[in-house]
């Protein structure tokens, strides 16, 4: 009879659509392994998601809005894990491949002396513990884990679990109740002095259906905007490699890979991009991958299921026109 | 002040598949005269480090490193990078896991006097597990702030987070641990020749475990089930064409008939 406890993400006072795939992961767990979800919904709107989140398939959840969850996040969300850890007593803890879940794993692991497996494609309950599975060395390897420790910690990349459709008649039998713990800023918390919210228009890299990728061979920032004009064409979201982010032809948070983003789009059409495992591993879960590139060896055309030799720059405008013409 | 940067070396990311193998039995990688490099992160962590020197007065920058003594290489190319000293714990570090790296790297930062700030990259280019860190910051007892991509004031510290949205800016009021992410300002500066000259000649401080006083390390909390090669790819189905013009048709029409789009 295992607990788990799961953390949710949210964004704009909104449960993320990750959060909810790790909620629909922590959820087929449990039934598998017999056991009850617990969900900590952190920050202010917390309450607010707690209904939908039993609607999900958690059975429980347990909600902190205190101010310094946005003044500090790390420490004071560490705060708060530990609390929620020290009250639900989980076999498995679950977070998100997110900022804070990679941020919170580590350290809420060191603190409760529990093995961790981190960045976890899969997870699975297999004689009497949680296996997690996970690429490692850029991809070029696949290795599974498991913790030898009463409590396990695990991130999960997006994708590992999909979420449960609401079902309003499941409402979990913990309820929801609030965590119960004050949290007061300490004088040696860093502390957030200002935000800065990179404008997005289209949707956001880890919730889009499509995406449109660029690399190295995409040569310049005047480049992107010709990825920029196929992907408002298709609704989709405009992603980068390493490379492209390390030139300053795009902003880091359009990173994708190993790093930066790991994203499950229905389609990533990649751009002038090498296929350097790096990448690959943040880009590996969609379920149709396009690679365009000019160079026929290009180690890209080993993984897509699509390839196309091409200059991008006649070859966009005319997807985005074909495409266009015969909808 | 004092800042201490996490250096690791591992296998170059940079080899092909195809010179990739495992050892399914010792679940170690296999490669034929394996380049070792450095960690990229780590070198994002290093120049962040070169940078807050360069803004304000009076850092010393101590680059340490955890393995045995073919891990000096990381270290030599710090100090042609002009850091101030560099340490090396000696100890096969294959079969640690992150904890106890960080308790070995913690117990080594023990000794180095008061320390301001610890850098790492946000993850190791090999087992790419994030981990160690902020272990450290743990161990240490201190607050870590991760995903740091610049330092956007020293006096008081300022520090610009990578977060999914954007970025935030943080305040450290004191000693803490950043883990460092790439943009485009904390490129590793390549290092000057008369400077990797000189540090050829210049001294790595080794500490063995002796030297690291009565240290429990425990056991492994995590065990390593298995490495494998990720299953085999059948390659790309080529769309062909006259010209660019055709060949993106074609595969618009494609997209439409698995229903892609």
């Amino acid at each position: 009879m295992a607990k788990i406890l799961a953390t949710a993400t949210l964004q704009g006072g909104a449960a993320t659509a990750a959060g909810l795939d790790l909620l629909g992961l922590a959820a087929e767990l449990a039934g598998a392994s017999g056991g009850s979800v617990t969900v900590l919904a952190l920050g202010a709107g917390a309450r607010a998601v707690a209904q939908s989140l039993l609607a999900q398939g958690a059975d429980e959840v347990l909600c902190s809005e205190e101010p310094a969850l946005a003044q500090s996040p790390s420490e004071a969300g560490l705060a708060a894990l530990l609390e929620a850890a020290r009250q639900v007593q989980p076999e498995l803890l679950l977070l998100a491949t997110d900022s804070l879940g990679r941020d919170w794993a580590p350290r809420v692991a060191a603190r409760l002396a529990a093995g961790i497996v981190t960045e976890a494609t899969g997870v699975a309950f297999e004689a009497g513990r949680f296996v997690g599975t996970r690429p490692v060395f850029g991809g070029k390897a696949v290795a599974r884990m498991a913790a030898r420790t009463k409590v396990a910690v695990m991130t999960v990349r997006p994708g590992a679990g999909s979420a449960k459709p609401p079902d309003a008649a499941g409402q979990g039998s913990g309820g929801v109740r609030d965590l119960g713990l004050e949290i007061t800023l300490q004088p040696d918390w860093p502390e957030v002095v200002r935000r800065e919210v990179e404008a997005v228009s289209g949707p956001r890299l880890e919730e889009a259906k499509i995406i449109v990728s660029g690399g190295r061979g995409v040569g310049g920032p005047e480049g992107f905007r010709v990825l920029q004009e196929l992907a408002e064409e298709l609704g989709a979201a405009v992603g980068a490699s390493r490379a492209a982010v390390d030139e300053g032809w795009v902003p880091a948070a359009w990173q994708i890979g190993q790093t930066g983003k790991a994203v499950a789009p229905d389609l990533y059409i990649a751009v002038g991009i090498s296929g350097a495992s790096q990448h690959m591993v943040g880009c590996s879960r969609a379920k149709t991958l396009v690679a365009i590139n000019t160079d026929p060896d290009a180690l890209i055309f080993e993984t897509a299921q699509l390839g196309l030799i091409a200059d991008y720059r006649e070859a966009l405008p005319a997807l985005a026109q074909a495409l266009r013409e015969s909808s | 002040m004092q800042a201490v940067v996490l250096l690791k070396q591992v296998l170059d990311p940079e080899i092909p598949q195809k010179a990739f193998g495992v050892d399914p039995d010792r679940k170690v990688p296999q490669v034929d005269r394996a380049p070792q490099v450095l960690s990229i992160f780590d070198g994002n962590a290093l120049e962040l480090a070169l940078r807050l020197r360069e803004s304000r007065e009076g850092v010393r920058i101590v680059a340490l490193t955890l393995g045995p003594a073919g891990a000096d290489d990381v270290l030599r190319k710090a100090l042609a990078l002009t850091v101030d000293e560099a340490v090396r714990v000696s100890a096969d570090s294959v079969g640690l896991d992150s904890q106890q790296k960080a308790r070995l790297l913690a117990a080594a930062i023990g000794q180095m006097g008061p320390v301001d700030l610890v850098l790492s990259g946000r993850q190791a280019a090999d087992w790419e597990a994030g981990q160690v860190g902020a272990m450290v910051a743990e161990a240490l007892s201190l607050p870590c702030v991760p995903f740091v991509s610049r330092v956007e004031g020293s006096d008081p510290l300022l520090v610009r987070q990578q977060l999914e949205s954007g970025h935030a800016i943080l305040r450290i009021p004191g000693p803490a641990v950043l883990t460092v992410t790439n943009d485009e300002t904390n490129v590793l500066r390549p290092a000057k020749v008369k400077d990797v000259m000189a540090a050829s000649r210049r001294q790595i401080r080794v500490l063995d475990m002796a030297d690291l006083g009565p240290l429990d390390l425990g056991e492994p909390q995590v065990d390593l089930l298995s490495l494998s090669l990720p299953p085999g790819r059948a390659g790309a189905e080529m769309i062909e064409g006259e010209s660019a013009q055709a060949k993106a048709q074609a595969l618009a029409r494609r997209l439409r008939q698995i229903g892609a789009v």
